[in-house]
């Protein structure tokens, strides 16, 4: 396994109720270029940035707190809601709470709620990921 | 300049769209890691995916996602949307690289709101690969604009 021993954050890792908040990245007009070209979901109105562009970051956000990757098997889905646009220049981090956490025979399952905060510490997205997520090899 | 989008008022429950199909590459799902910053090793890393269920790497379940809003839009005339209010989203199966995947929507609800200018509409949308296997699914909620009286 030498190609492949990376740590990972297993499902016996994940804290109930842990609450992680993530540094934050100003969404460019770059992000929305990007974001169109390969989607082809293309911003509304200009300055105004894709929704679900910021679903796509959050999820990188996470990556940037120190702690390894959750050791994750499949994403099983996700419940959102967009409260406020977003415009270019803002800047956002996200803060998750694990929600849930159920052990099953293969892995196990964590609900984590997630929020999307701008500049102004307005919430102007949140829900819930929900991951099927590996347990520590034994 | 004629507004060709389609109001709250022409949306009908009922009415069903299907879209182009899309392949997604390779490149499309590097380009999805360098953008979100998940590097997730099921999106990047060839030789474990190897030994994993899938066998290979997969698409970020949130690239399908994002590429079905973009098959939307190339499925049916816009809709004089005002916001993107939410959704419920299930991911039933992967996107390996180089599976063609498209969209099939459905108008399933259509809701007054309190203010007189705008409605709500509910697609269910169903994202299916090559072989007919449901990848995604689930619902989109978008406030959409009424015509002015």
């Amino acid at each position: 396994m030498t190609a492949t021993a990376t740590p990972q954050f297993f499902f016996e890792d994940v804290e109930l109720h842990g609450i992680r908040e993530t540094p934050g990245i100003t969404v460019t007009e770059a992000h929305v270029a990007l974001y169109g070209g390969v989607t082809g979901d293309l911003a509304p109105a200009e300055g105004v940035v894709p929704d679900l562009l910021l679903l796509a970051l959050t999820t990188g956000l996470g990556w940037r707190i120190p702690q390894p990757p959750l050791a994750v098997l499949a994403f099983m889905g996700v419940e959102w809601h967009v409260d406020a646009p977003l415009r270019v220049g803002d800047t956002i981090h996200s803060v998750s709470r694990t929600a849930v956490k159920r052990s099953m025979r293969e892995g196990g399952v964590i609900v984590e709620e997630r929020q999307v905060i701008n500049q102004r510490a307005e919430v102007v997205q949140h829900g819930k990921f929900t991951f099927l997520v590996a347990k520590r090899p034994v | 300049m004629a507004d060709a989008r389609r109001y709250f008022d022409d949306i009908q429950v009922g009415e069903e769209y299907e879209s182009p199909g899309r392949t997604v590459t390779e490149t499309d799902i590097v380009l999805f890691a360098g953008l979100s910053g998940d590097y997730n090793v099921l999106h990047t890393n060839a030789e474990f995916m190897k030994q994993s269920i899938f066998g290979e790497r997969i698409a970020h379940g949130l690239l399908g996602l994002a590429i079905q809003a973009g098959l939307f839009t190339r499925a049916t005339q816009a809709y004089a949307t005002l916001a993107f209010v939410g959704l419920r989203w299930k991911f039933k199966g992967p996107i390996k690289i180089g599976d063609t995947i498209r969209l099939r929507a459905k108008v399933t609800a259509k809701k007054e709101t309190s203010k007189p200018d705008r409605g709500l509409v509910t697609v269910e949308r169903t994202v299916v690969n090559q072989r007919g296997e449901v990848v995604q699914e689930g619902e989109t909620d978008l406030m959409v604009e009424r015509r002015r009286k």
